[in-house]
């Protein structure tokens, strides 16, 4: 159990450079105040912090994510008493000092968390087993969690004796420099507050000897704190039904205003939205806006949401609304060129101003909203680019892909694959439309026809694939002319009962 | 008297940039050559207009209506611009477009949807031809559809022309009146020297006299008889 802290313990210890500083006469002192006072604010700040650590051992048996998934639910639980959290290896460690008072002490303090913890170990599926310690320092914090925990140090001049009761071990060393502390007769911590830095710095390496003088607040130690991921929910309870997408627009427009603001408070853009349209009695509609360039801008996410509307028909009154954003970006800033004399100063500091930045990004950004609108209103599957295969057979060879992010530049000439692909192409004719399912041609008066009758012009072109997926293509191709003008590409099957296929148009 | 006359006439279409003589075309008019030297003879700009609505009627497919865009494509997309298919009937087919020297990543299929093709409802091939035509960064923008109010027209002809793009619209019939800037049919025919394509320009802006012309759309492939 945390040893029960003795009030002269809590209180706040006297400081001998502090008093040293105040001793030195006001002339003397005017000197070198700037300097010596940093170093007591320093000294001060390291005094007064406490760092609880709470060390999971059971969660080195789970992947990096699941391990970063639970600390990130036990930091937001720790927000509850501390600002500054940082993560560590299956450990976090959160200052307690400066709210000791308000929690009623250590002892409540950790009685409280305690039971949080439990609690949401249980519901992440893990056993409700933990280490703690807290010391002054975080290393030290980490060390005497891992050495077994349960230890409360408040000052640091104990750190000595706490840390040097914990075997050599608890460092966790690699398997070479731990063999060779073993060797020299060193079991425990305490061992090597014998041993002068100088040679430990020289055997061990000054990464060593940084971790023992950190662990024992010789050092400084710089912490990364966590921060919690961005969220963004906001909700707005209409004064009386409303069936009217006209009437939610100004609603919306006003959450899109608070989010922008949200967003650009955190330099962050946001890539994806949900708008629920709240009904009584009855599930919400749900509009799931995705943007293709993340955006920040407020016109740009009330044209996305008016696209969604345009298509929406509101099932039932809507007393409530709902924005979520559920994806953020980091905000890139476009640069602005230099010498567009077109452009005036207080463009610059405008809210959309990558939407402003000069001529070319202005229309890509177009561009990429044309293409957001698109995939609002038809769904993401009815928008796509095109790419050539390498496949010998010929419904294989053409395949959609998402249309690939805009760049700015304009793009240089086709690929290398593309060029290939067109040195093999260019012996032999290909059609611009190809049919999905290839139309079979009837035999009339000994002459193939489709609507009209049909004569051979090119071929054949021998093409022999997929034998080794059951679905074998063999095929003799034909460039065709049909009556009316159209020039066709049939084929006739190799095997079977050797029918004539139309399948595409030279158009 | 007469050469009085004269004069006023020149000075009179020099001082007024809105006037100009019936048969000369405006020449000055910006414009994409066709790539076909025949067809920009008989357009009144010499070359597709810079925006605008075309109308390509031909009555069956596969006569040839794309092969006459093909040098349009290749120039828009050299100047970094996207076309744009909307609804297309059947599937653009790469390997054959890559042959034609098109850049595929400059194009965006419209409305053809993943491999169970299903169209989209005519309505929102529309309204997305229209939201197209009024980007400008889409050079482009093809559409088909036979029977089509000529209030749709308008509006697409509108928004292209806001937009600065071209439209081209692929239908199956002639009506009298159409408010787009073009409209050209593209019929088979054959001479002594092999079929050829016959674009017959109905109504041009900026012309009035109708012209047609013969042009060999297809590769030698597409022209020779074998059998």
């Amino acid at each position: 159990m945390i040893k029960s802290p003795s009030s002269t313990q809590l209180t706040l210890l006297p400081q001998p450079h502090r008093t040293e500083v105040s001793n030195v006469p006001r002339s003397l002192k005017s000197a070198t105040e700037g300097v010596v006072q940093a170093k007591a604010a320093r000294t001060q700040t390291t005094r007064q912090s406490l760092w609880y650590c709470l060390y999971l051992p059971q969660l080195a048996s789970l992947s990096e994510l699941e391990q970063r998934h639970c600390l990130d639910q036990l930091a937001q639980l720790s927000q509850q008493f501390s600002s500054a959290i940082s993560l560590h290896p299956q450990a976090l460690v959160f200052e307690i000092r400066s709210g000791l008072n308000y929690f009623g002490g250590a002892q409540s303090l950790h009685a409280q968390y305690q039971s949080d913890v439990e609690g949401r170990l249980a519901s992440l599926g893990l056993a409700p087993q933990f280490n703690y310690a807290a010391c002054p320092t975080v290393e030290g914090s980490l060390l005497l969690a891992r050495g077994g925990g349960n230890t409360l140090v408040y000052r640091k001049e104990n750190l000595h004796s706490a840390l040097g009761q914990l075997p050599i071990e608890t460092l966790g060393l690699k398997a070479e420099p731990q063999r060779r502390l073993l060797n020299m007769g060193i079991r425990r911590l305490g061992d090597l507050w014998r041993l002068p830095p100088a040679g430990l710095r020289r055997r061990f390496g000054s990464d060593f000897l940084g971790l023992i003088n950190k662990a024992l607040g010789k050092a400084p130690e710089p912490i990364k704190n966590y921060l919690p991921p961005p969220a963004f929910v906001h909700s707005y309870d209409l004064p009386y039904e409303v069936e009217n997408t006209g009437l939610l627009r100004p609603v919306v427009d006003e959450m899109i205003a608070q989010l922008c603001d949200f967003l650009r408070h955190r330099e962050l853009c946001a890539s994806s939205l949900t708008l629920s349209l709240v009904h009584e009695r009855r599930a919400a509609t749900t509009l799931d806006i995705g943007l293709r360039q993340a955006s920040r801008s407020q016109q740009h996410l009330m044209l996305l949401v008016d696209t969604h509307f345009d298509n929406l028909q509101i099932p039932a009154p809507v007393i409530s609304l709902r924005l979520e954003a559920t994806q953020f970006d980091a905000f890139i800033s476009h640069s602005e060129s230099l010498l567009t004399g077109t452009e005036s100063p207080s463009e610059h500091t405008a809210p959309s101003r990558h939407r402003q930045a000069g001529k070319a990004d202005d229309s890509s950004a177009s561009l990429a909203q044309f293409m957001e609108r698109l995939q609002a209103r038809l769904g993401s599957e009815q928008v796509q680019g095109l790419e050539s295969v390498e496949e010998h057979c010929p419904e294989y060879a053409s395949a959609p892909r998402p249309p690939g992010r805009y760049e700015a530049s304009p793009l240089s000439s086709p690929s290398p694959a593309h060029g290939s692909g067109n040195a093999d192409a260019t012996s032999n004719p290909r059609p611009l439309w190809l049919l999905d399912d290839p139309v079979k041609l009837t035999l009339r008066r000994g002459g193939l026809y489709h609507r009209q009758a049909i004569s051979l012009l090119n071929g054949p072109e021998r093409i022999e694939s997929r034998w080794w997926s059951g679905s074998e293509v063999s095929r003799d191709y034909y460039v065709a002319r049909e009556a009316g003008g159209s020039r066709l590409w049939i084929y006739r099957e190799r095997s079977g009962e050797r029918h004539w296929y139309l399948h595409g148009y030279f158009a | 008297m007469t050469a009085a006359t004269r004069t006023t006439i020149e000075q009179l279409l020099e001082a007024n940039q809105d006037l100009w003589r019936g048969f000369q075309g405006a020449t000055s008019l910006d414009h994409y050559a066709t790539g076909f030297a025949e067809l920009d003879a008989i357009l009144p700009s010499h070359g597709w207009p810079a925006c605008g609505l075309i109308e390509v009627i031909s009555r069956q497919c596969g006569v040839g209506e794309l092969q006459v865009l093909l040098p349009l494509m290749r120039s828009l997309i050299a100047s970094g611009r996207w076309i744009v298919w909307v609804a297309p009937p059947y599937s653009p087919y790469a390997p054959g477009l890559a042959q034609a020297g098109i850049d595929l990543s400059r194009l965006l299929i419209v409305g053809r949807g993943a491999a169970p093709a299903k169209a989209v409802p005519a309505k929102d091939a529309l309204w997305s031809m229209e939201k197209a035509l009024q980007t400008h960064r889409c050079g482009l923008v093809l559409g088909w559809h036979n029977t089509l109010a000529q209030k749709a027209v308008r509006r697409l002809q509108l928004a292209a022309v806001t937009g600065g793009t071209l439209g081209v619209l692929f239908t199956g019939s002639n009506s009298d009146h159409s408010p787009s800037s073009l409209r050209l049919q593209i019929k088979d025919s054959t001479d002594n020297k092999g079929p050829y394509a016959e674009i017959n320009v109905i109504k041009a802006r900026g012309s009035f006299k109708p012209g047609t012309a013969r042009v060999r759309l297809f590769s030698p492939f597409a022209e020779r008889v074998i059998r």
